[in-house]
């Protein structure tokens, strides 16, 4: 198989396995540090314009 | 470190103040046992850098609200060097309620009397060294927003830090004096700290006082024995808050002197707008139009219905490079011809290069050629094409909020909210729920009843969010091509009513079924109206934008390669050579397995081979529901050469010709479009969501109840659309459903009645 086409697949799994192990992480830390609430899975504490540090807190 | 505190009312202006002070210093957590939020900053001009602590906006020090409890505790336990206590200078009487409270606290202690441009806008007057002589606090002038007497501000707070300061009490000489001042002794005797503050709370019964001083509850009892007010009786609570209003009257008052002339009642601009916005008749209406202005704003094809004038074909901007971008027949609204500039110049013309270059790479296979424009490129499009108009009504919204209006909105829409079982206090979550269903969930912690607020995260889901926005403008899109409605918006909107109507019917049933109860008084503080700010509105839509593209390249791209790779492979893990043989796909045969399911519901076994594309899609929004049309991107791009064969040259660019592609394919009809719509707006929201509802709801098996309700009530709405379009007089069979559980609901009701 050409270099090309094995990039290519590499790349698309490592997206696929990336972003799930990143949501199960996230998840994880969000029960650690933040309130029992927030369950880290999305992302709007962290992005919200009153709220000035990235933890979960929600 | 030497640690300050800030104390005020809600809104006077604390958080403005904090952030100016504390700058990028500044950390957000919560509170240890509550959620509520606690801040924390430095503060590095003075001579020593200084803590500043942001305790929630209070009216009182009462324990009745978690945040009440956090500030009071925090004030009396870790004892800061000093309490900046922040007043709102345009409403001085009722904040200096909070005042006279802290003040019986020994802290240091300093008033920043903020909004004092407000206040000279008005041509009002303080005066704030005569209130400084009357009150024996420091006064200081300022303007958080604009950033003026902060160092002032600081320097004072600084050096009364460094001196000790003994509480006093405006009800040293009120009909409870005597007995607060026995108490105070009693207490001092046993070496409680700010034993003046635990006094007079002991005297209005406090609970946390009278659990921690049992033994000074007796000298209270003893004293009510011998004393009755005319007016208060033995109330002892309701006495001291009087006897506190009474002193700021007496005493206050004249430090503030109005720009008004005698005998007249001056009308703010916020008291004259509102005499139009809150119009007990036309308030609900305008709010209605209002939100139509918005939809047709933002997504209409004939702007202002202009259409009529002009030819079908009408576009002066022909042969330019505008042609078909702003005019077609009539114009197009702003938010449109942003979508077709974005549409045609971004995002089509740059994954277009991406394709072509990647088709020319040397080596590179059909299938990983087939992987990128068909999986990645087909999906990224499908869903990157509405950024645009999600962004637009996003900031519609924003700005509705940001101004005031919404704050009035749910101060009108109590009374009718009542009829339904709720407060206009549900009504903010529900809002928020335009914009994302999390962040709403997570703000029901203000409604204190837990059935209120059980019913109101239930619904919340209804109200669509920006996620399903794409859904509704690609399928609004092929509907106005198939009918003869060919407003687009006029569909966004009303599937948006569809979404309100179908939240309050379900609140209707559950209020007067297992979720009976009374619901609770609704008392709100209207802002004042207020232009919103441009920076801030900006700021709002950049962060917003940011949050969809990562989605979009994260959560999205994930799934498109998964749906590319259970198109293009077969069970034996054989990749399909031949495009026309699609149905061999592990995903076409597990669409095929629950595509029946969705029978009734107008998108299942009647559409043909290619009808599980709808089922698939369907679910894949559980994961986020702008892969809904990331799905039909992709699936229309894989399909796109079995689709030729059979239908007809199909060419996609997008979301819209994407839906548009797979109705060509399987023969949807409208009943059955809008049907699809209705279901994924209603249905079990992405996980995200449901996570949230999880961790919010009160038990494990309220949650499995939800989720159940969810799947019920999208699928019972559902049907009903696409039964009655199809085969109207279906109707009458629904009418017969709905009377009889009305009937049921009242002979429950009947038989449960609430004691």
């Amino acid at each position: 198989m050409e270099p090309i086409n094995i990039l290519i697949i590499v790349f698309a799994a490592a997206i696929v396995i990336g972003v799930t192990v990143a949501s199960i992480v996230k998840k994880r830390k969000a029960k650690k540090s933040g309130s029992p609430a927030c369950t880290g899975c999305c992302d709007c504490c962290t992005r919200c314009p009153s709220a000035t540090n990235k933890e979960h807190t929600l | 470190m030497i640690k300050f505190a800030l104390a005020g009312n809600p809104n006077c202006g604390k958080t403005t103040l904090f952030n100016s002070l504390t700058g990028s210093t500044a950390h957000v957590g919560n509170w240890p046992g509550v959620t509520v939020d606690k801040r924390e900053g430095v503060y590095k001009k003075c001579a020593e850098p200084i803590s500043i602590v942001d305790l929630p906006g209070i009216y009182s020090l009462s324990p009745y609200t978690p945040e009440e409890v956090v500030s009071r505790n925090f004030i009396l336990d870790e004892q800061p060097d000093c309490v900046i206590n922040i007043v709102d200078a345009t409403n001085l009487e009722r904040n200096l309620y909070l005042t006279t409270q802290i003040m019986e606290i020994d802290v240091p202690m300093v008033i920043a009397l903020n909004m004092m441009d407000e206040v000279a806008k008005s041509g009002d007057k303080i005066d704030a060294k005569k209130l400084e002589s009357k009150i024996g606090l420091p006064v200081i002038e300022i303007s958080a927003l604009k950033c003026q007497g902060m160092d002032e501000l600081m320097e004072r707070a600084y050096e009364e830090s460094k001196k000790p300061r003994e509480g006093t009490t405006v009800l040293k000489h009120s009909a409870l004096g005597h007995l607060i001042g026995d108490v105070k002794i009693s207490l001092e005797g046993k070496g409680v700290s700010s034993p003046l503050f635990h006094s007079v709370k002991l005297v209005e019964m406090d609970e946390i006082e009278t659990e921690a001083h049992s033994d000074c509850v007796k000298m209270v009892e003893a004293f009510k024995k011998t004393f009755n007010d005319d007016i208060f009786g033995t109330d002892f609570e309701a006495m001291v808050a009087d006897g506190r209003y009474k002193y700021i009257s007496q005493n206050f008052s004249s430090v503030l002197t109005r720009n008004v002339k005698k005998g007249e009642e001056r009308l703010t601009n916020s008291d004259k707008i509102d005499k139009v916005l809150t119009h007990r008749i036309w308030g609900i209406p305008i709010f209605l139009a209002v939100l139509f202005a918005i939809f047709h704003l933002t997504f209409s094809e004939n702007f202002l219905f202009l259409g009529g004038f002009f030819a079908e074909d009408w576009d002066p901007l022909k042969r330019t490079w505008f042609e078909g971008l702003i005019f077609n027949g009539g114009i197009f609204s702003p938010g449109v011809m942003i979508f077709n500039v974005w549409n045609e110049i971004i995002v089509g013309k740059l994954f277009g290069l991406i394709g072509s270059g990647v088709e020319s790479i040397s080596g590179i296979a059909p299938w990983a050629v087939s992987l990128i424009n068909d999986g990645v490129l087909g999906g990224l499009t499908a869903v990157l094409s509405f950024l645009p108009q999600i962004l637009i009504l996003f900031l519609f919204f924003s700005i509705l909020e940001d101004s005031g209006y919404m704050a009035r909105v749910a101060f009108i829409l109590d009374k009718l909210f009542r009829k339904f079982g709720l407060s206009g206090r549900a009504f903010m979550p529900m809002i928020m729920g335009f914009g994302c269903s999390v962040p709403a969930m997570a703000n029901t912690r203000t409604l204190a009843d837990e059935k209120e607020r059980t019913a109101t995260i239930r619904v919340i889901p209804f109200f669509s969010c920006g996620a399903k926005l794409p859904i509704l403008t690609a399928i609004a899109g092929a509907i106005a091509t198939m009918s003869s409605i060919k407003n687009p918006d006029i569909i966004t909107y009303s599937m948006y009513l569809l979404g309100i109507v179908v939240a309050i019917l379900s609140v209707l049933l559950m209020r007067n079924t297992t979720m009976r109860g009374d619901v609770p008084p609704f008392i709100m503080e209207l802002p004042s109206y207020r232009t919103p700010q441009f920076k801030s509105l900006m700021m709002l839509i950049w962060d917003k934008a940011k949050h969809f593209i990562k989605k979009a390249f994260t959560v999205i791209l994930a799934s498109t390669i998964v749906i590319w790779f259970l198109t293009n492979f077969t069970w034996e893990w054989k990749m399909i050579e031949d495009k026309t043989a699609v149905s061999q796909s592990i995903l076409a045969s597990l669409g095929r397995f629950i595509q029946p399911l969705f029978t009734p519901l107008g998108f299942g076994s009647q559409l043909g081979k290619y009808g599980w594309v709808f089922a698939v899609a369907a679910v894949t929004g559980l994961i986020a529901k702008e892969d809904v049309i990331g799905s039909f991107g992709t699936l229309a791009a894989c399909l796109a050469a079995a689709i030729s064969v059979e239908v007809a040259d199909i060419d996609i660019d997008g979301g819209v010709s994407a839906v548009q592609a797979m109705v060509d394919a399987t023969g949807a009809t409208v009943p059955g479009l809008i049907s699809f719509i209705a279901f994924n707006m209603l249905t079990i929201p992405c996980f995200a969501t449901v996570a949230t509802a999880k961790a919010e709801l009160s038990s494990k098996k309220t949650f499995n109840l939800t989720l159940l309700f969810w799947i019920g009530a999208s699928y019972v709405v559902s049907a009903a659309i696409y039964l009655i379009g199809t085969w109207p007089l279906t109707a009458i069979i629904f009418a017969g459903v709905v009377a009889a559980v009305v009937v049921g609901i009242v002979l429950y009701n009947r038989s449960h009645k609430i004691a």
